[in-house]
Parts: C-alpha cells; structure tokens; sequence
C-alpha cells in the first residue's frame, strides 16, 4: 500500500464507523448512558507521521478530524505504518498482543480506548467472531498435532495418585483428637456434597457479574460521588461506607444448595467480580467478546453488558490510573509503567494484599468491634472531624454487614419453610440461627466460627478487590472451636460424625471461595495467565509465644486441599525448626505429591530473620502469614500490600548497555551512564555502577507512581471495613489507606533475578577477569541474538559459573544484586509512611517481561521468558541439591517480601509413596537447615504437561505451581505452558 | 600407581546408589573389562579424551588450536588418537565444552570438600558417599583415607565393588570405614567370567564368601548385585548358578539390574567401537518380562529383593 494513501485509507475507515454512528438509532443508543451522552475522543498516529486521525464522540454526533487535538482523551500511536495496516486483519487479543509488545502504543485514557474498543465491537464483532472462532479451532489442532502422544495412562496416573493414602503418627503436641492426622480413611468419595460441588465447579464457566458495580453506581449516581446532593465536597470514608451499606443491604442473600455456609460474593454460581474504580473497565471493549475468547472465557448475560456499558461512563475518569493521570498530569512514572516492559504496578489494580483480624471478628463480634469504636469516638476532640468521620465510616460499614447476615438468616428461614429434604430443612434452620448470631457475636461453635470468618470475608470482598487479600492462619482460628465442640461430645461415633462434619465445612469454605473470580481483562490472560484471586491460607509453624502451632484444623485443611486440588484458596505451610514435627512435613509433601502443586513451604527461622528489619515485636513476627502468593504479612495489623509493583530488573540491565536506552521501549528513558562498545567501563565496577544506577531509576519510578496510587486510594477508595480488620487504625482514627494499620509498608517484586546475576557474571569473568573476550564483541553478539558467533554463545553458556550452581562468585554476585536492589527501595517511603519490603518472586511475569528483553550476555535468547522467581537458570547444574544450596545462600534481609523458589520434581514409578515422600522431605528439610526461605514444586514430568497442551479436556484440574501462585495448568497461555514444558526436570 | 587417583565425577543427589540421598564418587580404572560396562569411560586408569559430537557447534576453534593435527572432521571419532599427545589445549579453547578431559587426579581433602557439602541431605536421608568406578578398591590406600574422614564426620559410606581385589589388603585398610558394601556376582562360569569381563572370577567368588561370613557374624552389610546382560548373565544357567552360591553361603537378599542401552554412547565419545558381539538385545532396554522372569527365579528360591 502507498504510503500516501494511508492516511486517507484511516480517515474513511473512521468516516464510515462514524456514519454508522451517525445514522442508525441502535448505534446512537449507545453513546448514552444514566449520565448522559459519552463523550470522548481518540487519535491515531503513525510513528513516523503518515497518519493522524480522531474520531470524535460529542453528544451523540461522531465526526472524524484529519488531525489530533490537544485534548484528545487517548492516543493510539503505531510504530510502523505495517502495524497499522495488521489491525484491521486481526483479532481483538492479536491486537493486545501488538500493545503488549509495544508495536501500538496507547497514550491517554484506557477507559476510553475500551470504549472505542466496545464501538468497534459493535460494528466487527461478527467479523473477529468468525476470526476467533477460526483461531480457536487452529490452536487446538496445532496443539494436537504438535504434543498430542496419545498415552491413555498419562492422565491418569496423576489422579491415582489420590487413592493412595499414607499413614501418618500422631507425633504433634496441638493434635488433640485425630488419631491419625493424615486422615486416611477419607477420600472425595466419601463426602457425596462437597463431589458434587466439587464435579459442579469444574464443569462450569466463570459468569461476569454485574450486581456489585450497578448497586455501588446506583448509590454514587444518586448521592455523588465527589460532592454529595448539596454540592458539599463527600469525605471519602463516609462516602464510602455509606456505598457500602447500600451494597450489603441490596445484595441478594443466596444460600447454595448443599453447602453448609450462608451467604456467596455474587448471585451468579461462578461470578467475577467487578471493581469499576479499578480495573472494571478494562473489560469495556470485551462486552460482546468475553464469552468467545481464547484464554479463560467468562459469561456474559445481555442484560449484564448493558448494564455494565451503562455504568462504565460515569467510571471512565474515576479509577486509579486516571486520577493520576488527571491530578499528575500524565506524569513520567505512569508513562513507563503503562509499557509494561521496565514495570508494572499493582496498586493501580488493587491494595488488598493483606490478611485481615478474622479472628478478632469470629471471635469477639462485629457488636463488641462497634462498641469499641463508639468508646473511642467518645474520647475524640469534637474539633477533629477528619477523625470522627473515620470511625463513623467504620460503625456504618460494620452496621452494613450486620444487615447482610441479618438478610441471610431470613433467607435461610424461608428456604427451610419450603425445604421437603427434613436433613436439609434442619441445616436450613441451624443456618437461620447461626446467621442471626453470627458475626455480629461472638461464635460459639465451629459451625458459627466458618460461617462468621466466610460472611465477614464477603463484606470484605464487596469492599476490597479480590485480589490476594488472604484469610492467613485458619488453622490457628478454628482449632478453639474444634476443640471446645469436641468436648462436649463423648461417643466414638459422634466424635467421628462431628470430624467428618468439620472437613466439610473446611471443604464448603474452599469451594464457597473458589466460586468467586478476579477479573481478568485479556491482557491479563497473556501478562499473569491463570492467575485466580489467590486467597493464601496458611497453616503450621508456630503460635506469638513460639510453641508448636500445628493442630487438628492444620491437618484438615491440609486433607481438604489434598482432596480438592483447587488453584484458589492459594495453600501455605510454615515450617518451624526444631519446633514443627517430621511427621507434619512429611504430610506436607505427600499432599504436595497428590495435588502436584500445593502447597507452597516456607521455613519460619528464615523468614522471620528476614522481616525483623519491619517489626520489632516477636510476638507480632511470629504471627505472620502468607499473603497472595508467598508475601509476609503481619496478621491482623499490618497494610502490607505486598503486591504493590513490580521490576524487571532485566530491562534496568538492557538499559546499562545502551547508555540508559531501551531497545524494544526505543526509548531513551533512562540516565545517560555509558556505552560499552566507546569503552565508557573501564573495570568491572564501572559497569556495575551503571547497572545500579538504571535499577534506581527504575525504581525511583515505579515507587513514585506506587505513591501516587496509594493517594489515589485514600480519595477514591478508602476501605473503612478493613480499616475496622486492622490493628492500629481504630485507636488512630485514621482509615488504613491513609497509614492507620500499626505496620505500614508496600511490597515489591523483582524479576530476572537468575538472569541478571549470570549476565553480570558472564561480564564480569570473561570480558574483565579473563579478558577472553571483548564487551564490543559480547554487545555485537547480543544485540543479534548470537544468530552469528554460536562459539561465543555457547562459551556465555558453559564456560562461566552461574547462579544454582554452587560457585561462591555466582552467589556473592546474587547477594550484590538484591542487596542493591533492597537497600534502593529502602531508601524510599511509601504513602502511608512505611516502608518498602522486596521479594524476588514473579507471579507470571517471567514469561510476559521475558517476552519484552532481547537476548542476553548470560545466553538466555531474545523473548525467551526469564527463569522464574529466585530460581536458578536450568542450565545452571546437573544436580538440584546445588540449585538448593545456592539459593539457600540468598541473604535473608534482602527478600523481606518473600521468594518463588520452584522445582519440577519428577517422581520414579517404580517408587513407593513412601520413598518419593521421604525423599521430598529430605530435600525440603535439608533446604531449610541451610537457610532456605520457600520452595514449592511441580511434581509431574514435561510428557504430562505436553499431554495436557493437546488434550485439555482430561486435564481439568491439573494443578501447578507458577512463581507464587497456583494455576489450572490448562488455562495458561502457550508461552506459559511451554515456560513449563521447558523447566528443569529433576528425577526422583 | 600415582598416590592420588583418577576421579571421572562426583555426583550428587543420587537417589540409585544406596540409602537416601548421595553423592557418588566415580573412580577411574578396573581391574576388569565387562564388554557391557555402563561406564566405559571409567575402565582404563589413565587420563583419556573425549569428543561429543551433541555439544559441539562446529565453530573449528580446536582444529587450530591442536599442534598435533590429531583433529579432523572426516575421521568418525574426531580425534585420531595415535596422534594425540592430551596437551589438552583444544579443551581448554572449546567454547562448548565438547571436548573434555576425562578423569582428573583429586587429593583427598578436595574430595572430601565436594562431598561433604550435601552432608544436610545425607542427614535427613540417612544417605551418605557411594565409592563406585571403575573399581575404587583399585585405589586402597586413598580409598581407605577418604572412606575414613567422611566416617569420622558422620557420613555413611558404601562401597560398590566388583570383588576383584585383595581380600588381606581391603580389610586391613577399607573395611573399618565402610557401612555397607554392594558386591557384583556377575558370572559364575570362569570361563565365561574370563570371556566377557577379562579375568576369571575365583578371586571375586573367594573374596565375597569371606565377606559374606563375616556379615554373618556381625560384619558390615553386604548386597550382591547382578547386571542382567542379555544372553549373558541373564541366562537360567548363570542365574541358578548363582541361587545356588546364595543358598550355599544362606544369602537371602539380592539386586538384580535390569540392562540399559544408554551407555553406548559413551564409547564413540572416548574413541571406542562397539563391541563386536553386541546383538540386537544390547540395543534395547530389557524387557519387563524378561526382568519378572529372573526376579521371580530368586525370589522362588526364598530370595528377596532388594
């Protein structure tokens, strides 16, 4: 195509969708909404100027200009002319793809670009549809072409695992009543309700529902939202609250069938949940598409994506990204992170990684919390208003959820009415009662304990994004219950009745909870595949006065979640030296070894050591849990949002080759610290105080934006419920998205880590040390992807030691790395005051940020994903046991926010599970002896995985484990799926 | 024979050499020369060069660099080895560590160093050092040395031996250190023990009856093994041979090792054709069958499995 021509070409592909617009009244609908016609505008721009066009929304008029204005709300910028000529051939996640590798590059309003999206779906749909459709049926070909080895036995060899049941002692000190704490006498089969439940979850389909943000936009639209009905600016809490509360008043009260818990997070059995103010309208442009796409569809009902199109306007200027964009006029910081190549921010899309004080609300009340707060008010200066409104938001918040339970127990009572199934109608009843007591008092039972901690866990997700906010130490919150239950019963039978009744309820709260979802934008689909809501629980270790913590409840959760096999609630073990038994270990990996994925371990010796630098009370220290994937969070008083931005520190490497310029960014964003081929690094440091100083732009930027965002929240959405689940924020009056929690601090997550310290290694030895080659020469070969020296290629490769494999250098430069990379983001608070904490773990990053870095000196390829969180390259040694070693070695202090350690172990068939287990065991112990902080595993071997590529169907549930997180191995994207093929195997 | 011995590796994490987790420490030289040998590289006590077509890239760098012009494209082996003088240089030039020394003299403390850093994993295991070859007996003095160092740290130490050695000598200076040993019965007529493996075998039968005795009385451990070697040591004759020596001395635990072809290409890499009378059967792993029938011989005979 002439070039000349495009630009015309743009213009009448516009003109005709404007006229489309224009004149048909069906299309004009929908450029209005309850606040009136939507207005916006967006450019379109080649890089190099042959095209410059927008298209205009005004009150229901759509005009195109040969030109950008000023005020364009977003711009879509190509790189190349060829790129915008692809857009009109492809599909709606070919384009995405094209954005994520920074071919298109948006500028502006993301709502609005989803809105233009949503029109052009209006007017292609059919087309990319017919497209979709075509793509899927190609996937599943190729997939079974290339990886299909019809091997009947392969799938289900991985669920017989489950029929073989080990035998366990009853060794720990906290285990009162079960005999044998493995629990081996049960399987799935011998719990008909939950199967049922269990066999209703897989086969069904995720449903977008649209009941949270209609009844949340239903209050604003009519109360305000930055001023109420009388033009008086809303203070956020209350505005908060008040929303709240017409939220859990509204809510519909829905009591499943066959569950022994009241109350679900949405009316549609598998409902996702949307939070418009944060990420809700990154699914505007998907309304009509969602149910057909590749990866993960959802549902959806026309009525939910009017609904939600209705709604979306009054949103497009009310979310995080754009209050900053707004308020900080487009500042630098959101310019990087919306490449999504250098980093990318967490706290735009949620806050909550935290673990709230469940066990405060199950055990004292939401009425005693109520009572609490109104004492406190009473000792408050009248003059401090800003303190009374905050804890007047919390008492409406609490009062809301009170309604809710009050809501569901007139439910339970009207479904008993009509219930014929008398069991069923008595459970209806017991649930009646339960919810008029609970949780607005003290639970009394273990019943009333899981239905108290499961509806508070509703009000705190309507209220907060469910997004890794995390229950934490169940274990430790039910066994009281457990306990004083189990005395008031004296027969065997009862006794086994009543077991049996709690790995039930344990059983309803997983399913309750793996039947709401996160949201996930098809972006997210290629950035963190598979991710769920990751709810971390976490059982063992030990209790605030350091005895032994493990009890009955950590054994049935550990039975649940070996008979369930669920990616969500994302299960965590702590392991305590000296303190926790070997037979508690033991279980651990045998559940590991049956679910293949689940759960994560963590040693508490080392943990601890690392996160005394962030508390000083040992008490509080102790009582830490997982949160999200592997992150440590002070229960029940500590704002850790230990998800709230991530590095790739690989691109801070890029940039220290090329004088602070990005290649695939082409961006010259970074300081001007050198160039190697100029001879600008004279010694080694001198090029490592380049790399160190791109790290600290990076991070300066991605902390800045993070600080942004956390102001964002305490305008937009503050959190009074969970500021009520906090410890520090009553007695300071101050909501915890303003720094009330007692411990304030924002997490991080750094990528590449393996990647970079055998890449600054492989400079280090060969260009400096042994002179063996030059840094021109290395850089050459770099920047072709070695395509034309495979002798320099393989010595990177083979000749230098790298992390993982026992070399002291290549562990001395690890410990540099994220020693640097610690003390950068220590120099740095966060909104609330606190401090930064640092984790070297990458959700799935590790695929999506590898896919944005060219090649490397360590010989890792362009595009190629990184190794995953602080696990060695598969290059690095033949023998595991050197992989563990070195990564034992990490320094502590620098990983206050946790590590991914993963290893696909692969278990021998002629093994018994006794071996494979006692092995297993050996490995973690050892690990953890030496100074190893986490470790999870993936125990099944590439023949599996490459099975499930081509027959996804008898791999429903095939669990495994990402870099924190656990994933439904089916519903990763390809690159993902191949990241794990490719793993390291290790045999066992 | 030089004071330090020739070690071909140290691996770790071995999970088939014994109890729980260990490292194996791989000696070279024997005094045998099984056609079947799994570790070909090991048998002769000398340092050899080795050549792996899969790694190289074809970058010529050891064609230059090697003053012997001993390297050539054309030859199947890669190097002429009449021609090699093992300088070595083209090893250390290789960008990609095809070409390798093979064996490499260790003193005492560095062995000991690399094993006892997977002491925590012997720990928790109840695993420990593997001494296996080649033959490490062929190394007394050293064997006994390391064997007892590791000992007084605290880890367990079995000795894979195939029995050809100095029954006075070994428990002069071995046995003390030693928790368990696995004994090789391969083939119980001389004959053909001379045949396939080099030497005939009375030493090896003289050695493990003493050694089994002594077990009787309150010795070390010890386990025969037997490699099944198609048409070799797998045949009835050979296997009752051997039931009937574990009846005589009241042997009531074995090994059997099932054969594996995985070791042939070994010997293109250190310059060695396959064996003449390899048949088809060494190109495949053994049958499962094949494995239940010899098992089921001993285990008829009241002879367990280990």
């Amino acid at each position: 195509m002439n070039i000349n021509l495009l630009n015309p070409l743009t213009h009448l592909a516009l003109w005709m969708m404007a006229l489309q617009f224009n004149l048909r009244p069906s299309l004009k609908k929908q450029m209005k909404s309850h606040d009136g016609w939507t207005n916006f505008s967006i450019g379109l721009r080649t890089a190099s100027g042959s095209v410059k066009q927008a298209i205009v929304f005004l009150n229901g008029r759509v005009t195109v200009l040969n030109d950008i204005p000023g005020n364009a709300d977003a711009i879509m910028h190509f790189v190349d002319d060829s790129v915008l000529k692809e857009v009109v051939k492809i599909t709606p996640n070919e384009m995405l793809n094209l954005v994520l590798k920074n071919k298109i590059i948006l500028y502006g309003n993301m709502g609005y670009l989803q809105a233009f999206n949503y029109y052009t779906s209006l007017l292609m749909g059919g087309i990319h549809q017919r497209m979709l459709n075509r793509a899927k049926k190609q996937d599943k070909n190729s997939r079974k072409k290339e990886f299909d080895l019809n091997k009947l036995q392969l799938s289900t060899e991985l669920f017989e695992r489950k029929t073989y049941r080990m035998k366990g002692k009853k060794e720990d000190p906290g285990v009162k009543h079960l005999n044998d704490p493995y629990l081996p006498q049960y399987g799935l089969e011998d719990f008909p309700r939950i199967k049922k439940l269990h066999e209703k979850h897989f086969a069904a389909i995720s449903e977008i529902s649209s009941e949270r943000p209609v009844l949340l936009t239903e209050w604003y639209r009519k109360n305000g939202f930055e001023q109420d009905q009388v033009g008086k600016p809303w203070v956020p809490e209350l505005r908060q609250a008040h929303a709240f509360k017409y939220l859990m008043e509204n809510k519909k009260a829905v009591i499943r069938p066959d569950t022994l818990l009241a109350g679900t997070c949405t009316p549609e059995e598998e409902g996702v949940l949307i939070y418009p103010d944060t990420t809700g309208t990154m699914i505007w442009g998907e309304l009509n598409s969602i149910e057909k796409r590749i990866l993960c569809p959802s549902r959806i009902t026309k009525k939910t994506a009017a609904e939600l199109h209705d709604i979306f306007p009054f949103w497009a200027k009310r979310t995080t990204r754009e209050w900053i964009r707004e308020k900080y006029h487009y500042p630098l910081c959101q310019k990087i992170d919306e490449r999504a190549v250098a980093s990318f921010n967490f706290k735009i899309v949620s806050m909550s990684h935290t673990v709230p004080d469940l066990p405060r609300f199950v055990q004292e009340g939401t009425n005693q919390i109520l009572d609490e707060i109104q004492e406190r008010m009473k000792h408050i200066d009248g003059k401090a208003t800003d303190k009374i409104n905050t804890l007047h938001a919390m008492t409406i918040c609490l009062a809301g959820l009170n309604t809710y339970a009050a809501n569901l127990a007139d439910q339970a009572g009207k479904l008993a009415e009509t219930e014929k199934n008398p069991k069923r109608k008595a459970e209806l009843e017991k649930l009646r009662e339960i919810c008029r007591h609970v949780p607005a008092k003290p639970a009394r039972t273990l019943d009333e304990a899981v239905n108290s901690a499961w509806i508070c866990w509703i009000g705190l997700l309507m209220e907060n994004n469910n997004v890794s906010l995390s229950p934490g130490r169940l274990d430790q919150l039910f066994q009281p219950f457990f306990e004083s239950d189990l005395k008031k019963i004296t027969g065997e039978q009862e006794k086994k009745e009543y077991i049996e009744n709690a790995i039930e309820l344990i059983s309803c709260f997983f399913m309750a909870n793996a039947e709401h979802y996160n949201l996930v934008p098809d972006v997210a689909n290629y950035l963190f595949g598979g991710s769920q809501s990751e709810t971390a629980i976490t059982v063992g270790g030990v209790t605030p006065d350091g005895k032994d913590a493990v009890n009955d409840m950590t054994y049935i959760f550990l039975k649940v979640t070996e008979m369930l096999s669920l990616n969500d609630p994302n299960m965590n073990a702590r392991f305590k030296l000296g303190v926790n038994s070997d037979t508690y270990l033991k279980r651990l990996c045998e559940v590991n070894f049956i679910t293949v994925a689940t759960p994560s371990m963590h040693c508490d010796d080392t943990v601890i050591e690392s996160f005394r630098q962030n508390a000083d009370k040992m008490e509080d220290l102790r009582d830490w849990a997982a949160t999200g994937c592997v992150e440590i969070t002070l229960s029940g008083k500590h704002m850790s949002h230990t998800g709230a931005t991530s590095i790739n520190m690989v691109a801070g490497l890029e940039m220290a080759m090329n004088n602070g310029y990005h290649p695939l960014m082409d961006w010259h964003m970074g300081p001007k610290t050198g160039c190697p081929e100029k001879g600008d690094f004279e010694t080694f440091e001198d090029f490592f105080t380049a790399f160190a100083a791109q790290q600290k732009f990076i991070i300066e930027n991605t902390t800045r934006l993070n600080n942004m965002a956390g102001e964002a929240y305490a305008y937009l959405r503050p959190t009074p419920l969970l500021s009520t689940a906090i410890r520090g924020a009553i007695d300071n009056a101050l909501d915890v998205t303003k720094g009330g929690a007692h411990y304030n601090t924002s997490g991080s997550f750094n990528i590449g880590l393996s990647d970079v310290v055998d890449s600054l290694m492989v400079i280090k030895k060969l260009v400096y040390d042994e002179k063996k080659i030059t840094f021109t020469d290395l850089k050459k070969a770099i920047d072709t992807d070695f395509d034309h020296d495979p002798a320099l290629h393989s010595m990177v490769m083979k000749k230098v030691p790298r992390f993982g494999s026992g070399s002291d250098e290549a562990v001395e430069m690890a410990n540099r790395v994220t020693s640097l990379i610690h003390d950068s983001y220590k120099s740095i608070k966060n909104f609330r005051g606190g401090d930064y904490t640092v984790g070297f773990w990458s959700v799935a990053q590790h695929v999506a940020y590898g896919s944005l870095s060219g090649a490397l000196p360590s010989g890792r390829k362009a595009y190629k994903p990184f190794a995953p969180g602080a696990t060695p390259h598969p290059s690095a040694s033949n023998s595991f046991l050197d992989n563990m070693r070195d990564v034992a070695r990490l320094n502590p202090r620098n990983m206050d926010n946790n590590i991914a350690f993963n290893v696909k172990l692969v278990p021998s068939a002629k093994d018994t599970r006794e071996k494979t287990v006692d092995t297993m065991y050996s490995y973690v112990k050892s690990y953890f002896e030496q100074g190893g902080m986490q470790i999870q595993f993936n125990m099944v071997n590439s023949t599996v995985l490459k099975d499930a590529m081509a027959n996804p169907e008898k791999y429903r549930n095939l669990l495994v484990r990402i870099s924190g997180y656990n994933a439904y191995f089916v519903h990763l994207n390809r690159e993902m799926q191949l990241e794990l093929i490719e793993r390291t195997e290790y045999g066992l | 024979m030089s004071k330090n011995p020739l070690i071909l590796e140290i691996k770790g994490n071995s999970l088939d050499d014994g109890p729980g987790i260990r490292s194996v420490v791989f000696f070279k030289g024997c005094p045998l020369s099984c056609i079947w040998c799994h570790n070909p590289e090991s048998k002769k006590a000398i340092v050899e060069i080795s050549f792996d077509s899969n790694e190289c890239v074809g970058c010529n760098t050891c064609l230059k660099t090697c003053p012997d012009n001993a390297l050539s494209r054309e030859n199947p082996f890669f190097i002429d080895r009449t021609r090699c003088n093992l300088c070595f240089a083209c090893v250390t030039d290789c960008p990609s560590g095809a070409m390798e020394k093979v064996g490499r003299e260790m003193t005492i403390s560095v062995l000991v160093e690399k094993v006892l850093k997977d002491k925590p994993f012997f720990d928790t295991s109840q695993g420990g050092v593997t001494f296996s070859g080649g033959e490490p007996t062929l190394y007394m003095l050293f064997l006994a040395e390391a064997a007892k160092v590791l000992k007084e740290k605290g880890v367990h130490v079995l000795i894979e031996t195939c029995g050809q050695f100095r029954y006075e000598t070994f428990m002069d200076l071995v046995y003390p250190y030693v928790d368990l040993i696995y004994f090789d019965i391969k083939i119980m007529d001389s004959r053909i023990h001379k045949k396939y493996c080099g030497l005939s075998n009375e030493t090896i039968l003289e050695n493990f009856k003493r050694l089994y005795r002594k077990f009787q009385e309150g010795g070390v451990e010890i386990l025969p093994r037997t490699p099944l070697i198609p048409d070799i040591t797998d045949t009835n004759e050979n296997l009752s041979a051997i039931i009937s020596l574990f009846r005589e001395e009241n042997v009531n635990k074995t090994q059997l090792m099932p054969y594996h072809p995985l070791w042939q290409d070994k010997n293109q890499k250190i310059g060695i054709k396959p064996p003449s009378n390899s048949g088809n059967k060494m190109g495949e792993w053994m049958e499962g069958d094949r494995v239940k029938i010899c098992k089921k011989l001993y285990t008829d005979a009241g002879i367990l499995m280990e």
